[in-house]
């Protein structure tokens, strides 16, 4: 399938998901799952980090026009964008990433795809959380609701990738 | 000059992170307090479509709940009418009522789109400004007060409700007449709390709570929830006062939208008061 077609349909896709699955789902305590950070971590590797923060910005607005958050999903969704490049470099493999590849659970390996998605997705909820409050004194509820709610996303996100994304089969 | 686009260059992403971050947040703080125009609110027309579909589907998981509640309020409406009383007295002469007269008028509305878990959360409703609903105009269910139109577009409008940080209204204590604003602060969307009651005034706990009518949003009585507890703010003669809502608004369907039909009179008379000074 061609690439951008893939991507475009892997985005309407993720903001379906958040807005009319992901944002229903209240379980409590604070929690809020986010899935759709995983769009930006299975952006092809090569890309220009100014064209991921211009999709994550594009892609976080479109969210937040539809869960009345003004802006506050675009903002998370950047940072994620703009730290990328720079958590590939510190996990990359020993010969580097193949171009073609595209940085899944199966292809880069679950060691890799737990430490590097798992700062992305903190890192995220964190920035989140931190906006939605806004004051200090609400830091431990703050740290509540992202410890919480990360393990949750993330184990989603893994779970969309065993549903939709073909297992390259080893030869 | 030179150095100055080296410099540019070598900072060019961080520059371009910081400007898009900059826009995102000025979206976010601009429009929580200030909302100006609609399109990046589910008030506008095709997140409100979708929405609108999304609850045409999900409504009917809600169904036999939202029928009793509104049995309920038939019942109580029915028990309000003329022909459930008995006249006992045949020997009055008509009148026709000048003593009276309509003040606010209700509108329906269905709840499309609601949450209840984030720090600030809104409500869509299926209806809009062509249906007559304008900004600020109260709305409330058969249970108890909901929230404040925060925004409209022609067909659909956005409620900040009681669940956000800065929601403020007017409220009162039933029985007693202590007044006061309501708050939210985030955690549990059954409970709100009171603040600005003196603490030398005392609070009966369980003492029904209601709109005070004050800024002519709502009318005067409508159900807010009940007082739970009373503590002492430290440092301030003020009672932190716990309501427990009225209303669930976890299972919220159908609202009515407020409309004052004197508003403009209240607010040009008040528009005379003279303005303190020091402020």
């Amino acid at each position: 399938m061609n690439v951008i077609v893939k991507i475009g349909l892997r985005f309407i896709a993720l903001l379906l998901l958040q807005v009319l699955v992901l944002n229903q789902i209240e379980i409590g305590f604070g929690i809020q799952l986010m899935a759709y950070p995983l769009f930006i971590l299975l952006l092809p590797v090569e890309m220009g980090v100014v064209v991921q923060m211009a999709i994550a910005f594009v892609l976080g607005i479109l969210i937040d026009a539809m869960s009345n958050t003004y802006g506050l999903h675009a903002s998370s969704l950047l940072v994620v964008a703009y730290l990328r490049p720079a958590i590939f470099k510190l996990f990359a493999p020993r010969d580097g990433y193949d171009p073609l590849m595209e940085t899944n659970i199966f292809n880069m390996g679950t060691m890799w795809f737990l430490k590097a998605f798992g700062i992305l997705i903190a890192v995220h909820h964190l920035w989140f959380f931190m906006l939605e409050m806004f004051k200090l004194n609400e830091l431990l509820y703050v740290l509540q609701k992202t410890a919480l709610s990360v393990p949750i996303s993330f184990l989603i996100c893994i779970l969309l990738q065993y549903l939709f994304i073909r297992k390259r089969v080893e030869k | 000059m030179r150095n100055f686009l080296a410099f540019i260059r070598r900072f060019q992403v961080l520059l371009i992170f910081a400007l898009m971050q900059g826009v995102a947040l000025t979206f976010y703080f601009t429009f929580v307090h200030f909302p100006r125009s609609q399109y990046l609110t589910t008030a506008s027309r095709i997140s409100g479509t979708i929405l609108e579909i999304r609850n045409d589907i999900t409504k009917h998981f809600d169904l036999s709940n939202s029928n009793t509640k509104l049995q309920e309020e038939n019942i109580r409406l029915m028990e309000e009418h003329p022909m459930s009383f008995i006249q006992l007295d045949n020997g009055l002469a008509e009148i026709n009522d000048t003593v009276y007269r309509q003040q606010y008028a209700y509108m329906p509305a269905i709840v499309i789109n609601s949450t209840h878990d984030k720090r600030n959360n809104y409500f869509t409703l299926d209806i809009g400004s062509e249906q007559g609903v304008k900004d600020g105009m109260g709305v409330f269910s058969s249970n108890g007060v909901v929230g404040v139109i925060h925004n409209t577009s022609k067909h659909f409008s956005v409620v900040k409700s009681c669940l956000t940080e800065d929601i403020n209204m007017d409220i009162m204590v039933e029985k007693t007449g202590q007044f006061g604003l309501l708050k939210w602060n985030g955690r549990d969307a059954r409970r709100g709390t009171m603040s600005g009651v003196s603490n030398d005034t005392e609070i009966k706990k369980w003492a029904k709570v209601v709109t005070r009518g004050g800024g002519g949003i709502f009318p005067r009585g409508i159900s807010v929830g009940k007082v739970e507890k009373t503590d002492v703010v430290e440092g301030k003669p003020l009672w932190d006062i716990t309501l427990l809502f009225s209303e669930d608004y976890r299972s919220l369907q159908r609202v009515y939208v407020v409309k004052n039909l004197l508003l403009e009179e209240q607010r040009n008379l008040e528009s005379q008061n003279p303005v303190d000074q020091d402020q």
